[in-house]
This record gives C-alpha cells, sequence and structure tokens, in this order.
C-alpha cells in the first residue's frame, strides 16, 4: 500500500473545516474530492483545502476518485445511504456523529463493512482530547484508584435567538432526530462515560423540553446510570453558563476533572506530604496548573487551537492503523456500546 | 412590473420594497417563514404579496418567480460565523439564481457592498469608483468580504451563462435608524469609541436614498448590466459624521481620536508579530490585520457620478436630514408609501 491514502469528502458544513485541514496538512493522506450539493460550497472546500477536484455528485465523486477513505460529514439523516454506497465502492468510511440515528441501523452498516473488509469509524473525536487522555492514563495507573463515579456535562446555549438550532425559518435536521438537539452531543457524552464506566445495569434518563414549543423535542436531559456500586451522571443542559463540557471522574484513591471548552485539568489525589499535608499540596498545585491552564488556553484561543484538537488526533492514527494494518482507534466494541447506550437512554422503560 | 424582492424585511430591504411600491411597482416580497411582518408597514399594501421562504433551501423559489420580471436580491447574512454567512449569502443566491434560471427571469439587480474592492494594494487617497480593482486575496479578509466577493461571482457567472442582465450596485456604508454607528467610523469599545482616521472621509449612503438608487436601477437603461456605486453627496469626514451622531445620541461613547497613521503602524506590528513569529497562525481582530483595517478605515475620495448619470439619482436626503428622520417617532416605511400612487403604474420593460 502507498503512504498515503487516497480521501474523499461528502458535506462541507461547520464541521468540515477540521477534517478537510487534516486531510490537507498530513502526509498519511491525498485529498481528492469534495462533494456537496451546493456547487459553491463545493468549489470553496475544494480551493481551501486544496483538494483534486469538487463534485455536487457524490456518486461521480466515488467512480471518477476512488477514494481509499471517505469521510461523511453530512446530516444524520442521510448517513445510512451515504455509508452503504461509500462501503459498497470499497471505501473506508468515517462518519460523523451519530453515525445512525437508531442503533440497528448501525449494525447493518457494521455488518456491510465486515463483509467487504473494510473499516467503519464513527467519530468520537473528544477521547483523543489531551486531558481525556490523561485522565484515563491516571485511572490506568490506578491514580484515581478504582472508579466510582463519572459525571459529563454539557451546557450549550442552543436556544439562545441566533443560534443555529433556534433558526424556526429552516429548522435544523437535528430536531428530527430521537434526541432532538441534545442528539447533537450525546454520542459525546456516551463514549466519554463508557470510557470510565464501561459497563451500565440500570439507567433512568429525565428527557425535558423546559423551553416548551414545537421546534425543540427536549432541551434538557438528566440521566442516571449504575453498575453496581459506581454511579454516573449525564447532564445536558440549554441553561446554564457559561458553556461547558466538563467530565468528573472519582476514585477510590481521588478525583480529576476538566473542561474540554476551556481546558484545564484539576487532580485531588493522595500527594507526598501523607494525609495532613495532601490538601495543602493539592491546593498548590492545581493553583498552579489553573493559571498555567489559563495562559495556554489564551494562547490556544489566540492560535486558533480549538477543542477540537483530538479530531486530528484521531484521524492520524486511524490513517495510520489503516495504513499500517493495525488496530483502529475507534473500535467496534466502542461504537457498538456508545450507540446502545444511546438506545438504552432514549427507552421509554428507562424514563423518568 | 412585478418585483421579486429578496431580504424583503431586512435593514436596508424594508425600506427597497417601500421605494418600489412609491416608484409604481408590484412587489413580491421574500421575508423568511418566521418573520414578524407585523412593523412592516408595507405588509399588508395592495402592491404587495408577502411571500415566505428561506432561501437557504430551494424548494418553492421558482414557482413563486413564476410571473415576475425582475429580482431585486439583497438577502444576506452579516452576522455569525463564516458557515452562517455562506449559507445566508452564497446558498441563498446559488438556489435564487437556480429558480431564476427555471423560471425564465432574467434580469437581476443584486446589492452588493463596498467590501469588495481592495483597499491594501492601491495607495490612500485615490478616488474609489467602479473601475477601482476588486479584492484579489480574500482569504485575509473577513466572511463577509470573502462571501460577497463569491455572490458577485455567482451572479456574473449566472449572468453569462443564461444571457441574462445583472445589474450590480455597491453601496458604501448602509446608515439608519437601526445602524448609525459603524465600522467604517470607528471601533466600538464599550463605553468609548475609537475614532479612527478622523479627517478622512466616510462613503456613506442613508438607507432610505440607497433604497431609491436600488429600485431607480430596475427601469434604468444605462444601468442595465452595470456595476454601480452608491454613496450620497458632500460625504462627511468621519469627525463630522461622529459629532452629527453624538449630537443625536441621548448617552453617548466617549470619542477618542487616533491619528490612521498610528493604528496603521499598530496594526502593520501585529501582522508582522503573526507572520514572523507564529507562522501566521494567530488569530487577530481585524482592526490588527491591516487588509481589514484599510477595508475599513483607510482614507480614500468617493465618487457616485456613474449612480447619478445612469440612475437620474440624487440623493433626496442630505446627512443632517437623514439623521433627523433616523432618530424621530414618524414612521418612515408609512411616510414612503403615502406618496405611493393609489395603483401600480409602471408596466414590464423589455428584458435583455
Amino acid at each position: 500500500m502507498d503512504k498515503s491514502l487516497k480521501a474523499a469528502v461528502i458535506g462541507t458544513g461547520v464541521i468540515s473545516k477540521q477534517h478537510l485541514s487534516f486531510l490537507d496538512s498530513s502526509d498519511h493522506s491525498e485529498l481528492v474530492g469534495v462533494c456537496d450539493l451546493s456547487a459553491a460550497a463545493a468549489k470553496y472546500a475544494a480551493e481551501t483545502f486544496h483538494a483534486g477536484q469538487a463534485f455536487t455528485d457524490y456518486q461521480a465523486m466515488l467512480a471518477e476518485t476512488k477514494p481509499d477513505v471517505v469521510h461523511i460529514l453530512t446530516p444524520p439523516n442521510t448517513h445510512q445511504k451515504l455509508v452503504t454506497d461509500c462501503l459498497n465502492a470499497q471505501a473506508h468510511v468515517i462518519c460523523e456523529k451519530p453515525i445512525t440515528p437508531a442503533y440497528e441501523d448501525f449494525k447493518t452498516l457494521w455488518q456491510l463493512a465486515q463483509e467487504k473488509h473494510l473499516h467503519l469509524i464513527e467519530n468520537h473525536n473528544y477521547r483523543f482530547n489531551e486531558a481525556i487522555l490523561k485522565i484515563e492514563e491516571m485511572v490506568k495507573n490506578g491514580t484515581l484508584g478504582e472508579v466510582q463515579e463519572v459525571e459529563v456535562r454539557v451546557a450549550l446555549g442552543y436556544r439562545e435567538a441566533g443560534g443555529r438550532f433556534a433558526d424556526r425559518n429552516l429548522p435544523n435536521p437535528v430536531h428530527k432526530l430521537p434526541a432532538g438537539v441534545v442528539h447533537d452531543v450525546i454520542t459525546h457524552m456516551a463514549y466519554l462515560l463508557l470510557r470510565f464506566m464501561p459497563e451500565v445495569d440500570r439507567v433512568a434518563a429525565a428527557w425535558s423540553n423546559h423551553g416548551g414549543g414545537d421546534l425543540f423535542k427536549y432541551d434538557d436531559l438528566d440521566a442516571i446510570l449504575l453498575n453496581g456500586q459506581q454511579h454516573a451522571r449525564l447532564r445536558f443542559s440549554c441553561y446554564t453558563k457559561p458553556e461547558c463540557f466538563t467530565l468528573f471522574v472519582r476514585g477510590s484513591q481521588g478525583y480529576a476533572e476538566t473542561d474540554l471548552f476551556q481546558p484545564y485539568l484539576r487532580t485531588v489525589i493522595p500527594r507526598a506530604g501523607g494525609e495532613q499535608l495532601s490538601p495543602l499540596v493539592n491546593h498548590f498545585v492545581n493553583g498552579w496548573d489553573l493559571m498555567s491552564s489559563s495562559v495556554k488556553n489564551f494562547r490556544n484561543k489566540v492560535m486558533q487551537r480549538t477543542a477540537y484538537e483530538g479530531l486530528h488526533r484521531l484521524l492520524d492514527q486511524t490513517y495510520a492503523a489503516i495504513l499500517h494494518n493495525q488496530p483502529m482507534p475507534v473500535s467496534f466494541e466502542d461504537m457498538d456500546e456508545t450507540n446502545r447506550l444511546i438506545e438504552t437512554l432514549l427507552a421509554q422503560e428507562n424514563r423518568v | 412590473m412585478k418585483l421579486f424582492i429578496t431580504g424583503a424585511s431586512g435593514f436596508l430591504g424594508k425600506y427597497v420594497v417601500a421605494e418600489a411600491v412609491r416608484q409604481g411597482y408590484t412587489v413580491k416580497a421574500v421575508v423568511r417563514p418566521a418573520t414578524d411582518a407585523s412593523k412592516l408597514a408595507w405588509a399588508d399594501h395592495p402592491a404587495v404579496e408577502l411571500v415566505r421562504l428561506d432561501l437557504r433551501q430551494g424548494r418553492g423559489i421558482a414557482e413563486a418567480l413564476s410571473d415576475v420580471d425582475c429580482v431585486i436580491h439583497m438577502a444576506a447574512v452579516k452576522g455569525g460565523d463564516f458557515y452562517d454567512r455562506f449559507a445566508g449569502t452564497v446558498l441563498t443566491t446559488e438556489n435564487l439564481l437556480g429558480a431564476m434560471t427555471t423560471a425564465a427571469v432574467k434580469k437581476l439587480v443584486a446589492t452588493s457592498t463596498f467590501s469588495v474592492y481592495d483597499y491594501f494594494n492601491p495607495p490612500a487617497n485615490q478616488v474609489i469608483d467602479e473601475t477601482f480593482p476588486i479584492e484579489s486575496e480574500p482569504e485575509y479578509r473577513d466572511a463577509y468580504a470573502q462571501t460577497k466577493l463569491i455572490q458577485e461571482d455567482l451572479m456574473r457567472d449566472w449572468g453569462k451563462a443564461n444571457g441574462a442582465v445583472v445589474t450590480l450596485i455597491r453601496p458604501g456604508m448602509i446608515y439608519g435608524r437601526e445602524a448609525l454607528w459603524n465600522a467604517c467610523h470607528g471601533a466600538d469599545f464599550g463605553s468609548k469609541w475609537l475614532l479612527i482616521g478622523p479627517n478622512a472621509l466616510i462613503p456613506v449612503t442613508y438607507v432610505e436614498n440607497c433604497a431609491e438608487a436600488i429600485v431607480l436601477s430596475v427601469g434604468s437603461a444605462a444601468a442595465a448590466g452595470e456595476v454601480i456605486n452608491v454613496v450620497d453627496d458632500n460625504l462627511p469626514t468621519r469627525r463630522q459624521f461622529t459629532q452629527a451622531l453624538v449630537k443625536r445620541t441621548e448617552n453617548p461613547p466617549q470619542v477618542i481620536p487616533m491619528p490612521w497613521g498610528m493604528m496603521r503602524g499598530v496594526s502593520s506590528l501585529a501582522w508582522f508579530v503573526n507572520q514572523q513569529l507564529l507562522k501566521g497562525k494567530a488569530r487577530l481582530p481585524g482592526l490588527l490585520i491591516p487588509a481589514s483595517l484599510d477595508a475599513r478605515l483607510k482614507p480614500f475620495r468617493y465618487t457616485n457620478a456613474k449612480a447619478k448619470e445612469t440612475l437620474n439619482w440624487s440623493p433626496r436626503y442630505t446627512l443632517e436630514a437623514a439623521l433627523d428622520r433616523s432618530v424621530s417617532n414618524q414612521n418612515l416605511l408609512s411616510d414612503i408609501l403615502a406618496k405611493a400612487p393609489a395603483t401600480p403604474t409602471l408596466e414590464p420593460v423589455a428584458q435583455g
């Protein structure tokens, strides 16, 4: 196999900038085509990110460019057909989340990918953010002890006037998904939770539409998940400020927390100095880390490094894995459990 | 003669509809589906048919164009991120042009902007007329300029491909009741107003003056297929414009003058540091990007000779009169409509 893979992109909306900037700069890929229903959008993306050609017909792009990998970045209700057609064209597929609105549809696609000996990857980008990787490492090396509690909290002003999801003129396709706008982030919330609490045996999920009206199906989720004595909470709100994407992992020895939107890492663990001095050392160390994070975050903002840093890491690992025939960074189990958990959260019998 | 006016409920659009009625046209006024039309004085006028469409998707546009003689296209988006603006400015235009082809409408008057000109390379104090060079490096300009440049290209290409008449109106900075303090005479810092380059002329046009010019271009044979800049007579300096606003503003900001050369020096230094030390990756505010700063505030001179000649137009309101109208309690749309004929008077003009 060549050292780089021919890549193509379908869909040039907001998230495409992150995928295309990776493909434009990676040594592992050659961007051979970009496709969008809008000729102007396809042309703009192709010119900006140096793609070989722009298309408005994805079938024509598949036939002409014969890509090794296709990134599907269109609204979720289009994924089933696009993924199927790309797999049938013998291309590996990297698909934005949620890969399908329903779990059963994901399994159908996975079956097809297996039959074709191709890879199918759902974007689990935040798993690959630096802070998440560090917390994973702390769990693995026992710094936090046994994981007892996990909380994933997302606050986004989706209802704010002028926002993409509050537009009543042309309702965003996400409103038609089973979880409405919460479906836009629930994949991220689910896979992050599952990294730290892989099994779930009881679920109670309160889905609400506090703001009312017929545009939003839900604008709030408060879910409690248990596995034996492990507890977890998934919390989505449109009404709390500031916007955040926080993860708390509490173990038998200590805890770690981060906010992916304003990254920092706070760890409260046993420190040198014993039980008496650990609180003092924790405060001092975390204070210093917080100050450093503020400087780093400001620098990242100026330098246009965003919370999508994990996406480039994921894509880089994915392309390397395809090229070298190694295991995918996002496995079937990762996707299967994530989509199953979302289905469980939405199940009528688990609602409160 | 029936006009199809997009962006009809916008800042400029609502005056263009009223002016079109005043000039004797029948109007199909396009507003978004969720627009509250109750404050549009012309919504129930017998010469106006309200058409609810979102041009970001193509459904229904060609049907709505079936009995139309000419399109005045003003729909654009000035807020949100690049992708919001692309959808609101470029995709809308692409969909409209496709529908015009289907409906065989071959006359288009489109509102562009002074922002499409290149302000960086030409020396200061030149006269900006319709032959002035167009921006050739849009990547250094803001999203508004970038999307308007793409939009102009689309319209020109469509005109050539379809043998249609495309008239481009490029207004300077449009001011009026809803937009008095603007980016072309300084920068807003909360309670402070940085008056950059106080002695330079400001290329303004009062919204009612501009609306009249746009509608006049529909019936002007001399304007057909031309590019026409629209600015008012006797342009004020930034200092004069600011002083006139301060006089009419209840709690005006503190105005802090800053010489143009000083601001340009700061901007150039920031640009140099970004390019040399940060490899151009830092995201700077527009004032610190020389190409963007120049587009807003570099001293030039302006002419409206072509507009006056081809449209037989003369700005109706002086700066003082325009500002007095803007801060008055008068219903300006009703005032325009009061001068309209009882029934539409203008017959369709030959196309092409």
